[in-house]
């Protein structure tokens, strides 16, 4: 069975200056065991589709609407608030971008462990805690006794992300989305914090989500790229394929614009032009205006996606 | 902390000190005197030995230092306007039914202004949000002497349920306790529903969610916890500037309580009780303000245990 299986998720937000149309027709899917990459630059819809997946958002002012919205089987548009409850922490966990604000100030970091496990599961308070020391350790936190008392702003954020992912795998889920996990940290502890949710993901046999808008961190530690523009699915596949063979325009642009990495005879350059206006968004592909390789037709309607081998699809005209 | 207390309580001393200079100060500043009354006045000769023997004519330091040694030994002196009692008698008799009115009045208008503004909070942008909003609003730009009128209108008046007056038996008590919670219900109404939106919109409320959290355990555990922590800290302010009575309300219902004293006792040049109702508020107010700032900093762990490792 597919972990995560998204059909058509469209999101949107209303809002007093129109409707922010966020996430518009995005199809993917996680397999058992998998990890999948979500890139594509700032707005592109990455967070939006992760945070549908698991009902996060508000709604309203968001409103998700979808062929098919599964997390290991069971249909998240439909469930219940008690039957979401039951599978956010324990069949999907999440962590996100900034773990300065991710704990409440007000209680211990064991505290939060700790109620994070009891909620899901039958444990007593002794046990819990032990369990949580156990889980410090296991995200290689040394003091992990006394970081159980520690408040969040004791912590900084590097083992701050560590007790977050901790926490999202007190209950040994299936999946793990992790939303730019490494952003908000210093460059020395965002290849440590990689490497770490690489292992526990090789351990625990999790499926993975990577979100995030550097390819490097993709090609570390993926199997599978989704690449998003403007709230739309441009390309995916295995990573090797995108990197060695990227079909479509974008993804060249986005493989372009990577820092230290030149591909071919490719110089680094910035993707010239402004993100598409999620309000207003451009006709057709997204990404005409921007497009080196842009044809009269790209603005008049959006390409069905080419199937390019297995698992590897692109949606341009230009492989029609 | 300890050390932070006892320096607090140095520099309620020095205030309560600079405090009673200056009121003291003030005080006789005002031209007129204690007998100026203007509808039986008195002789020159009464006068200047009425003011010798209250030791009115003695200079200004000597009279400041006499008084204080005074208090200090517990002796408040005896109001001008009723010299049949001390002033500490005055305040044993005036005192419980504003503390009382007053006081329920905070504890009632507290808790329904914290349910009013978290329903606001948490149904935010619809007809009931709208409704605390409105609530708030009325209950924070009616003068409170007109929510007593309207309260007496309806009530007593037109519906004839309750007394108009009074204080006495409980059923007396009802209207002036309504009178006083208005301002605290609204106070508390608002601050409690933009506290909890603001700690609603942090991101860990987004974790939480993601843990698998209730929304019902998020609210109680969590966002309420989060947002006590500035509501605390404006009670004990709020309950003393209540509980000390309002001129207003008393003279509506007419309770005979501490609030008129406020304003009689500086009309009147009744030096002894002004100063004792003056000084009584300053440390008071000194008092909850510390109290606050203790609450406020043992609830936030940022600043009961302060420092990243
Ligand atoms: N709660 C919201 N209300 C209104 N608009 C929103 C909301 N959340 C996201 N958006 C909009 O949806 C679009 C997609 O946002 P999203 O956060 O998914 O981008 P992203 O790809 O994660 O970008 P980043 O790399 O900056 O995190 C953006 O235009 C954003 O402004
Ligand atoms: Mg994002």
């Amino acid at each position: 069975m597919k972990l995560v299986d998204i059909s058509d998720l469209n999101v949107s937000f209303s809002q007093h200056e129109g409707v922010v149309q966020a996430v518009r027709g995005v199809s993917l899917h996680l397999n058992e065991g998998e990890s999948l990459g979500i890139v594509g630059e700032s707005g592109s819809g990455k967070s939006v589709t992760c945070m549908a997946v698991l009902r996060l958002l508000r709604e309203p002012p968001a409103r998700i609407t979808a062929r098919r919205l599964d997390l290991e089987g069971t249909d998240v548009l439909t469930a219940s608030p008690a039957t979401l409850s039951a599978l956010r922490g324990r069949v999907a966990a999440m962590i996100f971008q900034d773990p300065m604000t991710a704990f409440d100030p007000v209680f211990t970091i064991g505290h939060q462990i700790i109620e994070t496990i009891r909620v899901h599961r039958r444990t007593g308070k002794a046990a819990a805690r032990a369990e949580a020391g156990e889980l410090l350790r296991m995200v290689e936190i040394k003091n992990a006794t006394d970081v159980l008392a520690y408040y969040p702003h004791q912590l900084s954020g590097g083992m701050l992300q560590r007790a977050m992912i901790a926490m999202a795998l007190s209950c040994r889920p299936r999946i793990l989305i992790a939303d730019e996990p490494t952003t908000a940290l210093d460059v020395t502890i965002q290849a440590q914090i990689l490497q770490l949710i690489k292992r526990l993901q090789a351990e625990m046999g999790m499926g993975l989500i990577m979100v995030t808008h550097d390819l490097g961190v993709v090609a570390e530690t993926v199997d599978r790229v989704v690449v998003m523009y403007g709230g739309k699915v441009m390309e995916q596949g295995p990573v090797q394929e995108i990197f060695d063979d990227a079909k479509h325009p974008y993804t060249r642009a986005l493989l372009g614009s990577m820092p230290g990495q030149t591909v071919g005879r490719q110089r680094l350059t910035e993707i010239k032009g402004a993100s598409p206006n999620p309000v207003y968004p451009p006709t057709g592909c997204p990404f005409h205006p921007r497009c080196p390789e842009v044809e009269p037709r790209c603005a008049r309607s959006m390409p069905e996606f080419s199937d390019l081998g297995a698992d590897r699809q692109a949606a341009c005209w230009r492989l029609q | 902390m300890i050390a932070y207390i006892l320096r607090r309580l140095v520099s309620i001393s020095v205030t309560f000190f600079i405090v009673s200079v200056l009121v003291f100060l003030m005080m006789h500043a005002i031209p007129g005197g204690p007998f100026d009354a203007q509808d039986m006045p008195l002789s020159e000769a009464v006068r200047d030995k009425l003011m010798a023997r209250l030791g009115l004519d003695k200079p200004l330091h000597v009279q400041y230092l006499s008084y204080m040694a005074g208090v200090l030994q517990g002796d408040w002196g005896v109001p001008y306007q009723s010299p049949g009692e001390t002033v500490i008698e005055l305040l044993a008799r005036a005192w419980p039914p504003s503390l009382i009115l007053g006081g329920l009045g905070v504890l009632i208008g507290v808790p329904l202004g914290i349910l009013l503004g978290m329903a606001a909070a948490l149904k935010r942008n619809t007809w009931i949000d709208y409704l605390a909003s409105a609530i708030a609003t009325l209950g924070l730009t009616v003068p409170v002497f007109v929510i007593s009128m309207l309260l007496i209108l309806v009530f007593a008046v037109w519906l004839n349920w309750l007394p108009a007056s009074g204080w006495g038996e409980p059923k007396r008590w009802i209207l002036p306790i309504i009178a006083y919670a208005a301002i605290p219900l609204a106070t508390y109404a608002r601050y409690t529903r933009s506290a909890m939106l603001d700690s609603l919109n942090k991101p860990f409320v987004t974790v939480l969610r993601a843990k698998g959290l209730s929304e019902r355990r998020i609210i109680f555990q969590h966002v309420l916890r989060n947002s006590a922590i500035p509501m605390v800290t404006v009670f004990l302010p709020m309950f003393i500037g209540t509980a000390t009575g309002s001129i207003f309300v008393e003279a509506m219902f007419r309770v005979p309580g501490l609030g008129s004293y406020f304003v009689s006792s500086i009309t009147t040049r009744d030096y002894p009780l002004e100063m004792a109702l003056i000084l009584m508020i300053t440390l008071m107010f000194s008092g909850a303000y510390l109290i606050s700032d203790i609450l406020y900093a043992w609830l936030n762990p940022r600043i009961r245990i302060g420092g990243r490792e």
